[in-house]
């Protein structure tokens, strides 16, 4: 439509994520390009969760006599430093890493809408509170904060969704905000009121609708940034705790050992990163694309 | 070839080539002639194919678009010309001024040095003969203080001003040809006039040739020499102005003219159906489908151009239709309801609207620091049952922020009673049923209607709110007040046309069973006979209903046509206000005067 004038789809954070993903989406299309970061979804997803079915080895057992093999008929992706199946490891540690990153992405989501449209919709003294509360949060990087919270005692996976979820919501919430107070003087919403429509409805039936476009493609693009702060904090040892595997803890054990070069520890989980964000980074790039079109 | 014209189309066609080897038709067969020192008007709804003409002329139409016949510019074929040296002739020989003036200005350049920009580009000057060409150009356009005023960003100058820094770029190397696409439609009646004074007054002085492409045939009558319309692509009426405003011959023509709205004329001539579709063209006439003379004949082939009348059309029944009626004249004054009868359902009270600057933060806020403008002041105003009361006044004359004040949306002191009681005393929960009986009807359909809704829930909506469940039967009869169909049900906003929308709009109001619609500017952004149907619509629902209206707008003409009472506002204070008919014949104030002077400038 011509009548718009900057692009309502505005996706959070990296210049350089968009000037990649978006080169993608100049190849591929945008049809294509959500079609691949769904097959790379579906394929990273059916690697964690169906991956027990076929690989029956346990993550945990010690093969004592087999430690530090590099890939074989028997181990798949070789064994770690004492001897465990890296395979299966890789497959649990995907595990653990979605089930601790969606539900946080999920809980960023939540608070980011409710703290964006009390900050739109709210009285103006709200507004400024939360605004207030919002540049402290975002003052601080992420990473930092979750470092400082994570090293004062070692969490658990339910304490990391808070912990994570808690950490990546400023952006979106502000996103929100700055959206909904674009629609809500719209005269659409002028004409609900008009009929008695109160606040709590005119969010619900009005500007969230109409936002959506916006709240998909930034949800999609919030778990890749979790998987990615997930595996960052496991790297450094205060994410998912030991015995436990994840794809960032994993990581770390094989680069410590660089002295030996154990690219089967390495090269996997560095990959299932990569692959699990890209998945994420294309859906959010495609939808993007499409609707940047009808809006 | 006729040595009087400065720019001549002949038998211009514009196709538009789509995917599997589809060819739109657009422009069909354009004759078309711009004498020296002439203004020719191109006229047409939106869609009918104005400014693919121009942009056909500039060439500057889309890369699938295929163009062929012969533009003449003097004696130059443009179509021949390899676009190396259009890109010359654009500028140096032909300026162009488009609709919107902020557009086409670059806000990060001074307006100065675009001027000199245009300039140097053609002549090649110095820089210090292109100061020296812009302060002059400035003087003409008529803006004051010109040394000053060149320094200034776009965004300095005000909508009038910034259409004529537009004109002075266009003038700047003498053009044979200026092409002004719509300079006028987003200003008020006022401004408009200045601007075609201006055009007139510097098309006589550089001699150069007008055309002047809009939809306002009330500017057309006093300002062209000759008339074009077209229709759906096609030529159908051609002429002198004279000659066209005294007996027009095409159907589509009288219709047009039948829409405009006068003051105290009972009932527009609206034309049913719409604009064919380009890809699906009728094969006989175009506009046989609407038109009120229609025979079995028209369908077969496309007319024959009629030379012999007093202008050119393309119409079989040409003939016939002169000695028909002629469009109503004035009517007599007792058309006008007397406005003492009836309750007093609104009143207003030393109303007044305070701007304040959200400027300063936080502190200033707490401190009572913040500055203030008033935008309006002392409004008395009265509204009885089944009146229609119009609000007239300039753009930025705070008519708007009246209607948002009446609708509670806005802050305001002062009071406004409804049936008897200040919403101000009312306690919560009856201001809230209270202003439900005030509905909205917005300018711009697209904004009003939420995109991401149904048609169906759209107009249930206030039904909804106000715990109604099964609403699916109400809604279908609001539909059918309004004319439309329940297929429409299920649509979402994009799927309707700017007229349907603003039905939509009318229904949901409808809806709340209102006894009073605020319509702010109702119908400024459609075209004439989309206008003409919904006024008819508005009057038609007003009887029905005992509905009464506030109609803000600045079109004297569709307010004149509505309106029993008028009130006239000029920054943010009434000027007058009185019965329609009685300000119309005998105007109070100067500055009513002068506003109706601008406005009526057809009259048949």
């Amino acid at each position: 439509m011509s009548g718009m004038t900057t692009h309502p789809l505005r996706p959070l954070g990296g210049r350089l994520r968009r000037a990649i993903f978006s080169g993608v989406t100049e190849y591929l299309g945008e049809r294509g390009t959500l079609m691949a970061g769904a097959a790379l979804a579906v394929l990273v997803a059916s690697f964690c969760l169906l991956g027990p079915i076929f690989c029956r080895a346990s993550p945990y057992t010690i093969h004592v006599g087999d430690a530090f093999y590099p890939p074989s008929p028997q181990f798949l992706l070789g064994t770690d430093q004492i001897g465990r199946d890296e395979l299966a490891r890789l497959i649990a540690g995907g595990y653990t890493t979605l089930a601790v990153s969606i539900p946080a992405a999920i809980l960023a989501f939540i608070v980011g809408i409710v703290f964006g449209f009390s900050g739109a919709l709210g009285p103006i003294w709200l507004d400024k509170v939360l605004m207030r509360v919002l540049d402290a949060v975002l003052a601080l990087p992420a990473l930092i904060l979750l470092i400082f919270f994570a090293s004062l005692f070692a969490p658990s996976n339910s304490q990391l969704i808070l912990l994570l979820g808690l950490t990546s919501w400023p952006g979106l919430a502000r996103l929100v905000r700055n959206e909904a107070i674009a629609q809500r003087g719209r005269d659409f919403v002028h004409a609900s009121r008009q009929c008695g429509a109160g606040t709590f409805y005119i969010a619900w039936r009005h500007l969230l609708p109409v936002i959506a476009p916006v709240l998909v493609v930034n949800g999609t693009f919030l778990v890749g940034d979790q998987i990615l702060a997930l595996s960052a904090l496991s790297f450094l040892g205060l994410g998912i705790q030991p015995p436990d595997p994840s794809w960032g803890g994993l990581l770390q054990s094989g680069l410590n050992l660089v002295v030996v070069d154990p690219w089967w520890m390495i090269v996997p989980s560095g990959a299932m990163i990569f692959l699990s964000i890209a998945a994420t980074n294309l859906i959010g790039q495609g939808i993007l694309a499409r609707m940047g079109e009808t809006c | 070839m006729n040595d009087g014209s400065v720019l001549r189309l002949d038998n211009v066609s514009v196709a538009l080539r789509r995917g599997r080897g589809q060819v739109v038709p657009l422009l069909d067969q354009i004759c078309l002639a711009v004498n020296r020192g002439e203004m020719t008007a191109l006229v047409g709804e939106s869609g009918s194919g104005k400014t693919l003409t121009s942009l056909a002329v500039i060439r500057l139409l889309p890369r699938n678009a295929r163009l062929s016949g012969q533009i003449w510019l003097g004696n130059i074929d443009l179509l021949r010309l390899p676009q190396r040296d259009m890109r010359k002739i654009r500028g140096r020989d032909i300026g162009m001024v488009f609709q919107n003036p902020l557009a086409s200005l670059n806000p990060s350049v001074r307006v100065g040095a675009q001027i000199r920009e245009a300039y140097r580009l053609h002549t090649g000057e110095s820089d210090h003969a292109a100061c020296a060409r812009a302060r002059e150009l400035f003087g003409e356009v008529g803006i004051a203080n010109a040394k000053e005023r060149l320094g200034d960003y776009p965004h300095q100058f005000s909508g009038g001003m910034r259409q004529r820094a537009m004109i002075a770029m266009a003038l700047a190397c003498s053009p044979k040809l200026l092409i002004a696409d719509e300079p006028t439609s987003g200003l008020d009646a006022i401004l408009t006039r200045q601007i075609l004074s201006l055009l007139t007054r510097l098309r006589r002085e550089y001699r150069m040739g007008v055309l002047f492409i809009t939809h306002d045939l009330s500017v057309v009558q006093k300002y062209a020499d000759q008339v074009h319309v077209l229709y759906a692509g096609r030529s159908v009426e051609w002429g002198s102005s004279d000659a066209f405003f005294n007996a027009p011959r095409h159907p589509y023509s009288r219709a047009l003219l039948g829409a405009v709205p006068r003051p105290g004329q009972i009932r527009l001539t609206a034309i049913s159906g719409v604009l064919p579709d380009p890809e699906a063209m009728p094969i006989g006439c175009r506009f046989s489908p609407r038109c009120a003379y229609h025979q079995a004949e028209c369908d077969c082939r496309y007319p024959k151009i009629d030379h012999k009348g007093t202008t050119s059309v393309a119409c079989c029944r040409a003939a016939d239709i002169v000695s028909a009626h002629r469009p109503a004249g004035m009517p007599s004054p007792q058309y006008f309801r007397s406005t003492n009868d009836g309750a007093v359902l609104l009143k207003i009270d030393r109303l007044g609207v305070d701007y304040r600057h959200p400027a300063g933060g936080v502190l200033a806020a707490l401190a009572g620091r913040s500055k203030s403008l008033r935008i309006l002041d002392g409004i008395d105003l009265t509204l009885r049952h089944g009146e229609c009361l119009g609000i007239v006044g300039e753009s930025g004359s705070g008519k708007s922020t009246l209607g948002r004040a009446i609708l509670q949306m806005v802050p305001y002191h002062g009071s406004v009673a409804f049936e008897g009681m200040a919403f101000d005393r009312m306690t919560r929960s009856r201001r809230k049923m209270m202003r439900r009986r005030i509905q909205v009807v917005f300018q711009d359909p697209r904004e009003s209607l939420n995109p991401r809704m149904r048609i169906g829930d759209i107009v249930a909506e206030p039904l909804a709110l106000a715990g109604e469940r099964e609403c699916r039967e109400q809604v279908r009869r609001l539909l059918d007040r309004v004319g439309l169909h329940a297929r429409m049900l299920d649509e979402f906003p994009h799927a309707i046309s700017g007229g349907q929308a603003q039905r939509i709009a009318i229904a949901r109001a409808l809806a709340a069973k209102p006894a009073v619609i605020v319509l702010d500017e109702p119908t400024s952004s459609l075209d004439v006979s989309t206008q003409a149907a919904l006024l008819n619509l508005l009057k038609d629902l007003a009887q029905q209903d005992g509905l009464s209206y506030i109609l803000i707008s600045h079109d004297v003409a569709a307010i004149s046509y509505m309106a029993d009472t008028i009130a006239v506002l000029r920054s943010g204070r009434l000027i007058e206000v009185g019965a329609t008919a009685g300000l119309l014949a005998a105007p109070g104030a100067e500055y009513t005067r002068h506003l109706l002077a601008a406005s009526f400038l057809y009259e048949i």
